[in-house]
């Protein structure tokens, strides 16, 4: 299957950038981790092996016969996350398969991701219209709102959120009117607006938000938020030194090792950490959407370009949340934050992309 | 299907060129942002990065320690206090927590709303004292169930205590909390709940009796446990103070005095200190030192008999037979009598029109000025005061140190009242007229004075002009030659004055009672009537009088000044006088105890 000229096309700098940002994440995680049980170091470090040899398989099989197979790919996660939801509430605390997944540590839902890229990259590979028709555009919504709600409903707010930059991905690459444009942002406006100020009550919000932080806010809301702050601005320009940072080791950051991993290099490492963290991610983000070009067709480009909106997003995203420029949602950064599934996933979809470059030479 | 490498997606990358524009451009602002954070705010979060790791705790200092003046009974020292104190910062729900809170501690909610009410304007991670002086069991029921009260903490603290209880009570005085006002004004460098003396020696010495509060400040966590000591200063507690007080005469005082009211005050002759300083009824400071306003306070502030009142200085009345001797010293001095100068007394006699009686209805027939104090004859001294005038028996009386304060270190005394024709014409306006001074003559009128000036004045009658301050604190001694002060009047005055209260004493005298074999106490008694001859004729009523006793001993080189009122006594010689004699009579046996140096 693999190809000695596909072995030499794969990008290694692309990989170095990988491996480089998830190791900066391990370093972190140990920071923020090591006084409590549970060794979240060497489990990420497990995973990070795991996720490494993953990608190296997945990079065997040709990118478009993982298309052929993405709709049953989307189908079992579909099915499998609808089961999580129906045994996971019928059968609440029994010893059931899905209480044994939990305890292994997988979330199907951060694989879902990868799902929903390859059936939606499958989809927009036949579309050559100029722009997005109102059909298709249905189709390729209806394909994201499906596992959205199922992961919402688990709730997971954070993963089910993250899906939406794939599809918006998908439908800036593919092409909008400006009518089209201009009615999807007035109806996510005013969605969001009446939806949190009229639809959720106050105790419903706060729910959501704890439910989707394992911490549970105990001194008023915009607790976390200000002890993440207080991290970050105290480090100052050279930071207060690895495992010194007052914040994290005490305890005054809530998520230290999964949420606010960020805030515990703001805090340690400095503005010079976070200058150097963020350069790294975006050489990293930017060797991805370069990649965009170099595909050879359009699956090819839609992997790419979802896979780097989804990284992309959840950066900024994550990054903004913790100093209060975005609500808490409860997104982990890709690969510094603690968490073995959406490490994997993030090892995947790049995978994906590594797999589409290196099958981007013509003269196979 | 077209060959991939003829497709034409140019619009698409355009697209994807576009959204990493937009990508870099957030990258840029974020990064905007947490410069701004990091570098522009960094003070300001840096500051609150340390408040929230450290905790300052305050290591209250002991007071200083009191002793009588040898030294080496100790009569307020501190034992160790528990005391439970609330958090706020680590409550979930105030409100909550108190309704919990209150079956435990035995306490209203209400009562705790109130004390965390009174300090809510401290930070929210400084305890706040809800209960003091906790038993051993409370603290073993709290302590016990720690895990349910996160928000409690049991603290220790050093408390003061007088282990005599009521012993020398007045002097000593007693500690309240500061107020808001006291914290504003006089207090500025302490801090709210803390305990300062507000009487008595705890008082007047609180800068030097209170010590140095130390500091603790520790890292915490965020759930406030303890990581680590940062800095620790000890409390400074300074060193002990010695009192002029003699202890085995302040407890024969109080014990003669214990059942009734009055005062008793024993001066060093020598140096103005106090050997003791009694006034009944009185109380025991232990029961309530704390912060919250006892009951125990409120009960004896109501109390009729006003226990807290120290009667030694605060109590005001009038002098009688006491004042004689201020009386002869004027008017030999004025050159109106010798001592040998004669008058008759026939039990009464009239002045300006009007009868005035002495004490004893038979009369005394005829005595000079020896005599008259000796028998404390009243028609001796109304010819006295039918020939001086009221504003100099003022002046002399003030030369005597009556009607102003002595100066003694401890607050709140009373200046007591000397009359003259221009208080008269002030407080009355009305002229002074000369009959009124019949009755000054012999210490009634609107004269008051209290224990303390008397024993003052009796001071300076022994020691033949020279006038030392009164004072409790034993350092003050060695200064009482510096701060002396004489008067102008003549020693060979204050001589013959001596010589009737020798005579009072030793030869079968009003002050008999307070007679000391080789002694040779001088004294002068007193009875003053609580209402007037008349009224007290017309009612029915037969009050007791005041008791007075002020005498010193011995005659020569005199080492000990002791004045005592009993408040409806009765007789001065019969009811004062032999308490002074039983104090006389320690004094002596404590100092004559064979000196080595002496050979005996």
């Amino acid at each position: 299957m693999i190809d000695r000229v596909h072995l030499r096309e794969i990008d290694w700098i692309l990989i170095g950038l990988l491996l480089l940002n998830a190791v900066l994440g391990v370093v972190l995680i140990d920071s923020s981790s090591h006084y409590l049980a549970g060794s979240f170091f060497f489990r990420q470090l497990l995973w990070l092996l795991v996720s490494v040899i993953l990608l190296f398989l997945t990079l065997t099989v040709d990118y478009k016969v993982l298309l052929g197979f993405s709709p049953y790919v989307y189908g079992f996660f579909i099915a499998l996350l609808t089961g999580l939801l129906v045994f996971g509430k019928t059968i609440s605390g029994a010893k059931s398969w899905v209480v044994h997944l939990s305890v292994f540590g997988g979330q199907p839902s951060e694989l879902a991701k990868i799902a929903l890229i390859l059936l939606l990259a499958r989809i927009f590979s036949e579309y050559r219209r100029r722009s997005l028709s109102f059909g298709f555009g249905m189709l390729s919504a209806g394909a994201t709102v499906l596992p959205f709600v199922v992961i919402g409903l688990q709730p997971d707010l954070g993963t089910a959120v993250s899906l939406l930059p794939i599809l918006f991905g998908a439908l800036i690459l593919c092409g909008l009117t400006r009518k089209t444009v201009v009615l999807l942002l007035a109806g996510t406006l005013v969605l969001g607006f009446t939806g949190w100020n009229f639809v959720l009550k106050d105790y419903q919000k706060k729910r959501l938000v704890t439910l989707v932080n394992p911490s549970q806010d105990p001194r008023g809301a915009g607790y976390h938020v200000l002890q993440s702050k207080i991290a970050i601005g105290s480090g100052g320009l050279s930071g207060k030194g690895f495992k010194k940072g007052t914040q994290t080791q005490l305890k005054f950051l809530p998520a230290r090792h999964t949420d606010f991993i960020v805030s515990v290099l703001g805090e340690e490492f400095g503005f010079l950490g976070i200058f150097a963290v963020f350069l790294s991610y975006f050489f990293f983000l930017a060797r991805l959407f370069t990649s965009v070009f170099q595909s050879r067709d359009r699956a090819g480009m839609y992997i790419i370009f979802m896979v780097a909106c989804l990284l992309a997003f959840q950066f900024l995203v994550n990054v903004m949340m913790i100093v209060g420029l975005f609500p808490v949602t409860g997104i982990p950064i890709p690969l510094l934050s603690y968490g073995g599934s959406s490490l994997l996933t993030t090892f995947l979809a790049v995978g994906l992309a590594l797999n589409v470059k290196m099958r981007s030479c013509v003269n196979v | 299907m077209v060959s991939p490498i003829y497709e034409d997606m140019t619009p698409n990358l355009k697209r994807a060129r576009l959204v990493f524009i937009v990508v870099a451009i957030l990258f840029g602002v974020v990064l905007f942002f947490y410069w701004k954070i990091q570098i522009l705010n960094y003070g300001k979060f840096w500051t609150a990065s340390e408040s929230n790791r450290t905790r300052e705790i305050v290591i209250p200092a002991p007071r200083a320690i009191l002793t009588d003046r040898g030294g080496s009974v100790i009569l307020a020292n501190n034992v160790v206090a528990f005391k439970v104190s609330l958090i706020r910062e680590n409550t979930r729900n105030l409100e909550e927590s108190l309704a919990r809170i209150s079956p435990l501690l035995g306490l209203d909610v209400a009562v705790l709303r109130q004390r965390i009410d009174k300090y809510m304007t401290l930070p929210l991670f400084r305890p706040i004292v809800v209960k003091d002086n906790l038993s051993l069991t409370e603290v073993s029921q709290i302590e016990g169930r720690r895990m349910d009260f996160p928000e409690l903490v049991i603290e220790t603290e050093p408390k003061r205590a007088y282990p005599f209880l009521s012993f020398a009570a007045h002097a000593l005085g007693y500690l309240q909390e500061l107020t808001p006002e006291d914290l504003r004004t006089a207090f500025k460098d302490r801090k709210i709940g803390d305990m300062a003396g507000k009487t008595g020696i705890e008082g007047a010495y609180e800068s030097r009796l209170a010590g140095v509060d130390g500091k603790l400040v520790e890292v915490v966590d965020s759930l406030g446990r303890k990581r680590d000591e940062l800095e620790r200063v000890e409390p400074r507690q300074r060193a002990k103070l010695a009192l002029t007080l003699d202890f085995d005469l302040q407890a024969m005082a109080e014990e003669l005095l214990a059942g009734k009211e009055g005062a008793i005050v024993a001066l060093d002759a020598r140096t103005g200190g106090v050997l003791a300083l009694a006034s009944f009824p009185t109380y025991d400071p232990n029961k309530f030192i704390t912060r919250f306003t006892p009951e125990e306070w409120i009960e004896l502030a109501r109390n009729p008999d006003t226990p807290l009142v120290n009667r030694a200085l605060q109590g005001q009345y009038s002098p009688g037979s006491i004042f004689k001797p201020a009386m002869a010293i004027g008017a030999l001095d004025l050159g109106l009598i010798t001592e040998q100068t004669t008058f008759f007394c026939a039990g009464a006699a009239l002045f300006y029109g009007r009868p005035f009686h002495c004490w004893f209805e038979p009369g005394h027939g005829s005595l000079n000025l020896p005599e008259a104090i000796r028998q404390s004859c009243n028609v001796y001294f109304y010819n006295l005061g039918m020939r001086m005038k009221i504003d100099d028996i003022a002046r002399y009386a003030d030369e005597l140190g009556l009607g102003k304060k002595t100066g003694v270190d401890i607050a709140g005394e009373k200046t007591g009242l000397v009359p003259s024709t221009e208080w008269k014409r002030k407080t009355q306006g009305e002229p002074w007229y000369p009959g009124e001074t019949i009755s000054v003559a012999i210490g009634q009128g609107p004269l008051q004075v209290t224990p303390l000036q008397i024993a003052a004045m009796t001071a300076q009658i022994a020691n033949r002009g020279t006038r030392f301050q009164p004072h409790l604190v034993l350092e003050d001694d060695a200064k009482a030659g510096v701060s002396a002060t004489r008067t102008s009047i003549p020693s060979a005055i204050f001589e013959k004055v001596i010589e009737g209260m020798w005579r009072s004493a030793n030869m079968e005298g009003t002050g008999r009672g307070a007679k000391v074999e080789k002694f040779d106490v001088c004294a002068k008694t007193g009875s003053t009537q609580t209402i007037g001859r008349e009224t007290s004729e017309r009612l029915g009523i037969k009050k007791k009088t005041h008791s007075w006793f002020t005498g010193f001993a011995p005659r020569n080189n005199p080492e000990i000044v002791v004045t005592i009122l009993i408040e409806f006594g009765g007789g001065g010689g019969a009811a004062a006088a032999p308490i002074a004699g039983r104090l006389f009579k320690l004094y002596k046996d404590k100092h004559d105890r064979p000196s080595p140096s002496s050979g005996n």
